[in-house]
């Protein structure tokens, strides 16, 4: 009926952790085998290997929004942390239960409501209008070009 | 039904196995975040640490808690600790050398021998009178452990478990209202505001210095894109 | 397996009783703000910032109105419990509930005005600041540990966002980490205390740790007290007092004006009911453990907030020494541990968010556009040119200072009264004393008000204008030569973007506006450069004041919303009336703790 030891019941996830590892030591042994031994020179790891060596590293650019994605899926990671011991016992708390975590769906439903209204999860290069973002105006357009003449660095597309 | 109860107060040789193996993960993982130079390796070891401590817990047969575990935070919240890791430059090099603050070090190691030290005699002495519910051994199966869980949480915790639902909100509303971009931000009017503010700490000044070097790049790049954030250590062109 | 599953299938779950009556009030505040919340994603422009306040105040009145009917309820059938003993409703958890939602109407009121100084638009300022007081609430009624928690969270995330409104000042982004970090860690150390104190009593429930408590006597009870210490650390940091108050002046300059008054308020009210509830009814057996920490803490907050405030020279930064003074002396009515202790405590916590959200509004107006403006040499001068701020200014600090005929006084006489009746005098002593040493920068600020400018320049030493100053000089010259001809184009436009979206007066008007005052900000001249907001602040104000004729920035009245007049109104007659007439509100606080479930 219960499983006396933990080995028995948790040994699939056990292997299945071995595997991993062993898959991940094959990958190291096998890329130091067959890929090429000679390391590659400064000049040819470097940016867009154009033949110029650039003398400061390139600004690498990250989008707030993939932080805002991760954070996101974290609230909603913990609202499924909820649900889960209801489906459990759903059945035996009925209309109750159903009632209650339909209230709690509907307030944190508000907050998608809300994200999908201030563009955070709109992806791709087309940007949709913030709350309080201004609309494309003459001003600034003069900046975005000017941005540009700054150099490719600052305007290395998101 | 007592012979388990016997086997849970007297550690079989497999359950001791598992605590030694869990107990060293973590504490390999908790000495590789503070020894390693790379802060992605810091976050990497994290994940061990969470693991050893989800083994630990399907060792007190709190199934659900170690799975919320792997997923919650071995699997999400290091994710973040890694994006704000890569926002602010893996390559770049701290100066951990020097202290923010003098005495630091040795104050650190003092601090954590005196509360180790606490720590030890409070479980060596361990007659302290509590007023906990005897329950020694299985509490069934997995599947029931989260069903009482679930009972839990629809019965005496109903109330917590709504209001949970307005700390998502405030969580989801927080995140978006700091991650915008302000739409108009001048760099001047910043570092003289946070000027003020510093009551002359070093910490201050540095805070204040890293924005405004920020944010003239940052003006420059908001109409081309609205949430693109210049990381803190890039330079302005 | 199966045995198991069918064992688990046929126990009935008893399902807990919901009492709607009990959470009504906060059932409106939160479902209010998510309710406002939903609205402001559904439409596609954001809500203008009229609607978010309308909207606000008729939530926070109902719940007001509700928390009013609950009172009414208790006073004829008695306090109870309700929701599996989760939430208790009595005259304690009323009080803070109604004291919470005044906070939040007078505080949307003040908010009116600065949002559209300041050009903020959408409901986000409003929807935080609700759930921030829901948390509040929460903490006022909870009976369960996790509920003091939920709610200790819920209100300190809430105002570590709302610290960090202001995206231009990088003091506001400063003060919400300096908040957050630190509150997060007392957070931390909440926690563990709860999960200490569960350790050694077996339950989370408030009643039930004080039935464990009477029934048992715990001979060796250190996991007990390590749980408490904890736990009175997560409290007296949200309260402000002296180990634990190092985020305080910070925080309280560097957030906006509105929001240090309302976190002033709220979190000052939620952290001590909740610190009242927990220690004065379910650790009430372990007062002679407990008594002594509060007596030591008390003392040093009391003379170390009054200390420290003489040598402030921002407005802000005095009043936040002040808050912690103030905590000082609610920590006497809490040291007291009696009925009379709560009640008085009660009373000071209820009239001292009158006092401090007034205060902070006059702040707000003062601080100009820009909020920064809070120098105390900027506020020489200002009864001649805006006697009727200037005497409500002195009012709530001469409230707060302790004069006699206002609520200020009579809350400082209560619990200094709770102090000697339970038997600490010298703390009584020390709390005079620090009132006596508080009473001289209230009154300096008030001097100070009262003096006139003499000429039209400043006395020597002051830099009344070191802020602007230094805006168009150095700093300014500099990101122009670092970012060559894109800085006025993209001043421009960053400043020139905003008024567009308020949408309320010509928006045309206002950018050219803007743009001449950015010229002149690359211009070496400084006196006039602020001068087109000015009048954009004019245009944008509901008031109907005339224009400054002043050239001098610190000289011009500032404008008065007709909004945040009323809450400085109706904060100042509180304040004054119930200092003339003290009987109900007094007979209110003790009536309140008359109905407080231990």
């Amino acid at each position: 009926m219960i499983k006396p030891t933990l080995v028995d019941q948790y040994l699939a996830i056990f292997l299945l952790l071995v595997v991993g590892v062993l898959f991940a030591a094959g990958s190291f042994v096998a890329s130091a085998t067959l890929g090429p031994k000679k390391k590659p020179s400064g000049a040819k790891v470097a940016p867009y290997e154009c033949g110029i060596v650039p003398d400061k590293e390139p600004p690498s650019r990250f989008p707030v929004r993939f932080y805002l994605v991760a954070m996101i899926f974290i609230i909603f990671d913990i609202e499924i942390v909820f649900l889960y011991p209801f489906a459990v016992i759903f059945r035996q708390l009925g209309s109750f239960g159903l009632v209650e975590v339909l209230i709690f769906s509907v307030v944190v439903f508000v907050s998608l409501l809300y994200l999908v209204s201030t563009g955070a999860l709109s992806w791709g290069p087309a940007k949709r209008l913030q709350s309080g973002m201004p609309s494309r105006t003459s001003e600034s357009t003069i900046t975005r070009i000017t941005a540009e003449a700054d150099g490719p660095s600052t305007h290395q597309a998101a | 039904m007592s012979g388990i109860l016997t086997a849970a107060v007297h550690p079989t040789i497999p359950d001791l196995i598992t605590f030694i193996v869990a107990g060293l993960m973590v504490l390999a993982g908790a000495v590789g975040v503070i020894l390693s130079r790379n802060p992605v390796h810091s976050a990497l070891s994290l994940v061990l640490t969470l693991f050893g401590i989800a083994v630990l817990f399907i060792a007190q047969q709190a199934e659900f808690l170690a799975a919320v575990q792997v997923i919650v935070y071995a699997g999400a919240i290091v994710v973040l600790f890694l994006f704000v890791i890569m926002f602010l430059g893996v390559d770049k090099r701290e100066n951990i050398e020097s202290d923010p603050l003098r005495g630091q070090r040795p104050l650190a190691v003092v601090l954590m021998v005196v509360v180790l030290a606490a720590v030890i005699a409070l479980g060596v002495n361990a007659h302290w009178a509590t007023g906990v519910h005897h329950l020694v051994g299985r509490t069934g199966t997995p599947a029931s452990n989260t069903a009482r869980l679930g009972r839990s949480v629809f019965t005496t915790y109903l109330f917590a478990f709504e209001a949970t639902a307005g700390l998502l909100v405030i969580a989801v509303v927080g995140a978006v209202v700091l991650a915008r971009r302000p739409p108009e931000s001048t760099g001047e009017a910043d570092l003289e505001e946070s000027e003020a503010l510093g009551t002359g700490s070093d910490a201050d000044g540095e805070l204040g210095d890293g924005s405004a070097a920020a944010l003239p790049e940052a003006a420059a790049a908001a109409d081309e894109s609205a949430e693109g954030m210049a990381p803190a250590g890039s330079e302005p062109a | 397996m199966s045995a198991l599953a069918v064992v688990t299938a046929h126990s009935t779950i008893v399902l807990p009783h919901i009492r709607y009556l009990a959470i009504l009030p906060e059932i409106v505040m939160l479902g209010g703000a998510v309710l406002l919340l939903g609205i402001a994603s559904l439409v596609r422009r954001p809500l203008r910032v009229t609607v978010s306040t309308v909207g606000t105040i008729v939530i926070a009145g109902t719940s007001l109105g509700l928390a009013l009917w609950q009172w009414a309820d208790i006073s004829s059938h008695g306090p109870y419990t309700a929701i599996d003993h989760a939430v208790v409703v009595d005259g304690f958890s009323v009080l803070i509930t109604i004291t919470v939602a005044c906070a939040m109407i007078l505080s949307a009121l003040v908010g009116d005005g600065y949002l559209r100084r300041e050009g903020v638009d959408g409901c986000e300022f409003h929807v935080l600041a609700m759930v921030s007081a829901t948390g509040a609430m929460f903490m006022g009624e909870a009976n369960d540990l996790i509920i003091v928690f939920l709610g200790l969270e819920i209100m300190s995330i809430a105002l570590y966002v709302l610290a960090a409104m202001n995206h231009r000042r990088a003091a506001s982004g400063e003060a919400a980490l300096k908040y957050f970090v630190l509150g997060g860690f007392s957070s931390a150390v909440f926690i563990y205390g709860v999960a200490l104190t569960y350790g050694a009593t077996g339950t989370t429930n408030l009643t039930q740790i004080a039935d464990f408590l009477s029934h048992n006597v715990i001979a060796s009870n250190g996991v007990l007290l390590a749980g408490l210490s904890l736990l009175l650390v997560g409290f007296l940091f949200k309260v402000a007092a002296v180990p634990f108050h190092m985020w305080t002046p910070d925080v309280y300059q560097g957030a906006p004006s509105p929001v240090t008054g309302f976190m002033a308020a709220v979190a000052k009210a939620g952290g001590f009911a909740a610190l009242l509830r927990v220690f004065v009814s379910s650790f009430g057996t372990l007062q002679s453990d407990w008594r002594p920490i509060l007596y030591a803490v008390a003392v040093i907050t009391l003379l170390f907030g009054a200390g420290v405030a003489l040598v402030q020279r921002d407005v802000k930064r005095v009043l936040a020494y002040s808050s912690i003074n103030h905590a000082g002396f609610v920590l006497l009515g809490v040291e007291a541990a009696t009925a009379q202790g709560v009640s008085a405590s009660l009373y000071y916590l209820f009239t001292y968010t009158f006092m401090t959200i007034g205060a902070f509004a006059v702040v707000t107006l003062l601080g100009r556009r820009g909020d920064g403006h809070h120098d105390i040499a900027s506020y020489r001068g200002l009864a001649g040119r805006q006697p009727l701020l200037a005497l409500a200014f002195a009012v709530l600090l001469l409230a707060q200072a302790g004069a006699p005929f206002t609520t200020g006084f009579l809350a400082k006489f209560q619990v200094v009264d709770a102090s000697v009746n339970a038997g600490s005098v010298p703390l009584a002593v020390i709390a005079m004393v620090s009132a006596a040493i508080a009473a001289f920068f209230y009154l300096r600020i008030g001097l100070i008000m009262y003096t006139p400018v003499a000429g039209k320049g400043f006395l020597p030493g002051i830099e009344p204008l070191d802020d602007d100053e230094a805006n168009a000089g150095p700093s300014g010259e500099s990101e122009t030569d670092g970012t060559g001809d894109a800085a006025p184009a993209e001043l421009s436009a960053g400043n020139g973007q905003r008024p567009v979206w308020s949408g309320t007066e010509g928006a045309v008007v206002v950018r050219t506006q803007l743009n001449a005052e950015l010229l002149l900000d690359t211009a070496p001249g400084e006196v006039q450069v602020l001068d087109p907001s000015e009048d954009i602040v004019e245009a944008d104000a509901v008031d109907d004041e005339t224009a400054a004729e002043s050239a001098a920035e610190d000289t011009a009245k500032v404008p008065v919303p007709a909004l945040a007049a009323l809450a400085i109104g109706l904060c100042v007659a509180v304040t004054v009336v119930f200092g003339v007439i003290p009987a109900p509100l007094i007979d209110f606080a003790h009536k309140a703790t008359l109905l407080f479930i231990p």
